[in-house]
Parts: structure tokens; sequence; C-alpha cells
């Protein structure tokens, strides 16, 4: 049969690849700008500059924030985006990752800055682990054991001494001045940023992505065409939990204080959903745009109506409105009605 | 090549195969036919593993295969399309043809998702069936019997020792099932062993080598079609109606 199959025309062969590629790179050529995200980047690493005429801690504090939320949204992505499987308990991978770090930090004073990539294997561990548990089910099933991992975790995070309990973990401040204090977790996060979407492009590129693809799509048929579908998946959930854990070790140290009802709360896991959501479940740019947009949106809302009710109406009003004309996220929509700008194309 | 013993699958008190029992000969087209709800899908899903079957054995070439995931199935060289196409869509035809190729351990997982030699090796098959042409669309721009194709295409890419079709030809029309009968042949001829599910007793009686009828989840005849098409069970259970109208 191989020889069947494998002595076709082979000028013709040769002739549709040659056409297909340069399709390919013409469509490329068209469509994708790396420029874009690379000269945000350069301009991210330069921003600390403005503090030699003034403070700006705040705006440094925002893209921090913002990136930090980039991190984790991305990070989900791989699991909730390209797998097609909604975790509301990724706060868990976040609490484990800060308390990693924070723990070691406290008692043995090594900077998270050290130990994030460590505290982002541990929670792939971890993940891995509650993934060969959790993944036999999706859907809501898979939702609802997602909420119940993050309300486990709570209980024994609240009643573990050694780690502070309810009460939590004091960790020790830097001693940088206060206009440079930031700036170490604002470069860590920024690079974690960068790191992640690169790899979560890569990812979705490789056999993984496209097995992950084919069983978001249809996971019989996946499983059929030989994709050993709870291997990608349980795969897929370790990665996501990694990128989670790493930002959950450097937030700990930058708020300088761990306690589990400040990791531990589903907003920390709605929050990746709705950025996904919002920018482009599965796409690459999609977490980026929807950390920014609901970051952005949220801090636009609290400045003007205050940390009231009010703004959770106004943020999720904007979301509503959002998903009316966005169904697929910005980047979806866009790119399924071939309107995405060139800059937006990351994939 | 391909042997099942005793398979039973039920759904509660439905019993939709029913210790089922036959072979499939290498380098064989065997047909399995039967009328609605015989059980030949069901017996097709347990075979591929797609369902768990209530108790009986699958045996690949000497090795028990029923207690396998489907994907194991698949990479031990058994591969099946389903009744009506199901084919991943936001993904290319070569995305969906290429998905099917083997990975290895877990640092196969991280390779490119497309190498140049399965881009060439899918590109051949679709060249074999003629569809290069719709390489690059979209699986849900295709039309059905593109899907059929489609579908076909992705199952040679796995390098498979036997196929299962179900329904290859159904749905589509009389000048593509021409084409797809022509495919099955070709491969045949090249060594595939093929098992192959169809309602059409025309192409099923001038294909197969072999044909197993199936009626409530029972296997009631087997042998070559002469055989088939004169024995007075198959006749009474389900093929009186047409041969009598072909006769006629």
């Amino acid at each position: 049969m191989a020889a069947t199959l494998h002595t076709p025309d082979a000028g013709a062969v040769l002739a549709a690849r040659k056409a297909h590629d340069e399709k390919l790179a013409k469509r490329a050529d068209q469509t994708r700008a790396t420029w874009f995200p690379v000269t945000v980047l350069a301009v991210l690493l330069a921003l600390p500059l403005l503090q030699f005429t003034g403070n700006y801690n705040y705006l440094l504090h925002l893209v921090l924030f913002t990136a930090s939320y980039v991190v984790m949204a991305a990070g989900w992505n791989i699991l909730g985006g390209f797998a097609g499987y909604v975790s509301l308990g990724h706060a868990v991978f976040f609490a484990i990752g800060g308390y990693f770090s924070g723990v070691l930090l406290a008692r043995f004073g090594i900077s998270t800055l050290l130990t994030a990539p460590l505290a982002g294997l541990l929670a792939a561990v971890c993940g891995y682990l509650i993934g060969l548990i959790t993944l036999k089910v999706r859907g809501p099933s898979f939702i609802i054991s997602s909420i119940a991992l993050l309300m486990i975790a709570r209980i024994l995070f609240d009643h573990w001494t050694f780690i502070g309990g309810a009460n939590g973990l004091a960790l020790p401040i830097n001693d940088l001045p206060v206009l440079w204090a930031k700036l170490p977790y604002y470069y860590a996060f920024i690079l974690m940023a960068a790191f992640t979407v690169w790899a979560t492009y890569r990812i979705k590129h490789s056999k993984l992505g496209l097995g992950l693809r084919a069983l978001s799509k249809d996971e019989i048929k996946a499983e059929s065409a030989g994709i050993d579908t709870r291997f990608y998946k349980v795969v897929a959930f370790a990665l996501s939990a990694f990128f989670v854990g790493m930002a959950g070790a450097v937030w700990g140290e930058y708020l300088t204080y761990l306690r589990p009802n400040i990791f531990l709360i589903i907003l920390v896991s709605a929050n990746l959903v709705l950025m996904c959501i919002l920018g482009g479940k599965g796409t690459i740019a999609g977490p980026a745009i929807g950390a920014i947009l609901i970051v952005g949106i949220n801090e636009l809302f609290v400045a003007t109506m205050g940390a009231s009710e009010l703004n959770l109406f106004g943020t999720g009003l904007v979301m509503a409105v959002a998903l009316m004309f966005f169904p697929l996220g910005v980047v979806g929509t866009l790119a399924r009605k071939g309107k995405l700008p060139r800059i937006l194309n990351w994939d | 090549m391909l042997e099942i013993r005793n398979l039973c699958k039920y759904f509660g008190g439905i019993k939709a195969v029913d210790g089922a029992s036959f072979e499939v000969e290498r380098g064989s087209i065997t047909a399995l036919i039967g009328p609605n709800g015989a059980g030949k899908t069901t017996a097709f899903n347990c075979i591929s593993r797609t369902l768990a079957p209530t108790s009986g054995e699958v045996w690949l070439d000497g090795e028990r295969i029923d207690h396998l995931r489907p994907h194991k199935i698949t990479a031990k060289g058994l591969s099946r399309t389903f009744q009506i196409s199901r084919n991943l869509a936001d993904m290319t035809v070569i995305e969906n043809v290429i998905v099917q190729s083997r990975v290895e351990g877990l640092a196969g997982l991280f390779r490119p998702a497309i190498s140049p030699q399965e881009k060439d090796k899918a590109l051949g098959i679709l060249d074999f069936l003629g569809i290069t042409r719709i390489a690059y669309e979209d699986g849900h721009n295709l039309s059905y019997g593109q899907k059929k194709l489609m579908d076909l295409a992705a199952l040679l890419m796995s390098d498979p020792k036997i196929i299962l079709l179900d329904e290859p030809a159904g749905g589509v029309n009389p000048s593509l099932m021409e084409e797809i009968v022509g495919h099955i042949r070709a491969l045949n001829a090249g060594g595939l062993t093929v098992l192959i599910v169809e309602h059409n007793m025309e192409l099923i009686m001038r294909l197969s080598h072999k044909v197993v009828v199936m009626a409530q989840g029972r296997v009631i005849c087997q042998g070559t079609p002469d055989i088939v098409r004169r024995d007075p069970a198959v006749l009474e259970a389900y093929l009186g109606g047409v041969l009598e109208a072909e006769a006629a």
C-alpha cells in the first residue's frame, strides 16, 4: 500500500507544495506584523526611564499588573483556548506558585525572581496530577470539578499553619528606593509575558497544538485519528499551570504578603476566562488584548465611579456589549471576518 | 488478520451486537451489511474501541486489541472513518490529514505541527485521491463528497494495515461513488485490507471478496457475494426484496 501512496506524480506534489508555500508566504507577509509586538516589548522595557523625569509608579504598576494577567491568561489559553477545557480553578496554581516561592523567600531569603521557574514547575506537576483526575470529564462537569479544586485548595491553605493559614504570611520588602522598588517585578512580569506569548505561539504550531485543536473540535475523532487525547490534555494542563504558577510566585513578593483570600478566589480564575473570551480564545494575541482591555476598562471605571458596585456593573456591561459584536472575542471575530489588523495577527 | 469473537454490546436491555463473530482476511475487501439497526456501526465502534464492548474479543494480527484505547488501535494499524464525516472544522484539509500522522513520546509533541516530509506525504495522498486542489481549504467549506475523500486521505496518513470504512459512498453522487470505489480497489490492490459498511448492495456485491451479514446484532451469514446472495436466511432477513427486484 505504501508503494501505491508514496509514488504519486512527484512533479505534481512538488508543484502543489511550492504553490502552497508561496501562497502561505504571501499571506503571512500580507497579514502578519511581528514587528508590532517586538516594538511594544521594546517600549515597555524602556518605559521605566520615565522615572528619571518624575514618579510614574502608578503607570508602572498598571503595566506590571496587566503583564501579570497576560502571563496567566496566555497560560490559561493553552488549556481553555487550544484544548477547549474551561477551567475556573487556575487560581490554585497561582497560589501554589505564590506560596512555594513566598515560603522560600520568608524562610531562606531567596528572591522569588530566582525561584519563579521552580514554582512554575511545581504548579505544572500539580497540574499534571490534577489533570489526570479532572480531565476525564469535559464541558460543565469539568468546569464544576475545577471550582471544586479551588474550594478544596482554599480549605487546605486556610488551615495549613506552616504557611500561615488564613492569617497569611508576611514577606520581606525589598530595600530599593520607592521610585525603583517596582522595577524588579516590572521587568520580571514583562519578560515573563513576552516569554509566555512566544511559548504559546510555539505550542500552537507544534504537534501538541495541532492535537489540542483537533480534540477541542471533536475528541472522539481526534482519539480515532491516533491522538492520545488524555496525554495531550494533561500536558496542556501542566503547561498552562506552569505559567500561572510562575506569575503567582512573583506576584506574592510584589504584594509582600500571602493570604488565601488574595490568591484562592474565583475572581482570579474568572478574570483569566473573561480576558481570553474577550480577546479571542485560542488565538495568540487574544489573551494579551483581553488583559489590556479588562484591566484598562476596570481601572477606568474605578477611577470614574470609585471602587463600588457600579464599577463592576460598568465593566460587565462593556463586556456584554463587546461580546455581542465580537462573539469570538476581538481577535477571533476580526480574524473570522478577515478584518484583523496586521498588528494583531500574532498567530 | 482481524478476528472478531463473540462480540457483544448491550445498551441496557437492547442488544445492539449480540455475539457477533467473523474474520477479515488479509488483503481482502470484506463488507459488513445488514438492515437498519442490525448493529453494523456499533460493531465498527466496538472494533475501533470508540465504544467499549460489553464482552467478546477483537484480535488484530494475533494480538488482542479490544482492551486498548482508540489511539493505540490506530497505532497498531487499524484506522476508521465515521458514517457522518467528522472533519475538524476550522482546520484546513491538510491539517485534517496530517493530524493523523504519528507522534512519538513527549518530545514529539513539541515538533513542528507540519514537517516538510509530512506535507509531502499528505500532498501525495491528496494527489492520489485527486483532491490536491482543496488541500488548503477549511474543513467546513467542503462538500459532503469532499469530506468523504478527506476522511479517506486522513486514514492513509497513519499507514494503516486495515481500514474500516463506514458508508464511504453514503450520500455521494454516482460519479463520485465510482471514484471512491476506484480508490478502494486501488488501495486494496496495493495490499491494504478493507472492512466496509455500506447500504448500496450493487456496490457491495461487485466490490467485496467476502460479505458478512448481520441482523438483530448477530451474524446470520458470511461468505462470498454469490453465497450470500443465495442464502435463504439473508434473503428472508434482508436482501430478498432487493434481489427480487434486481431479478425482475
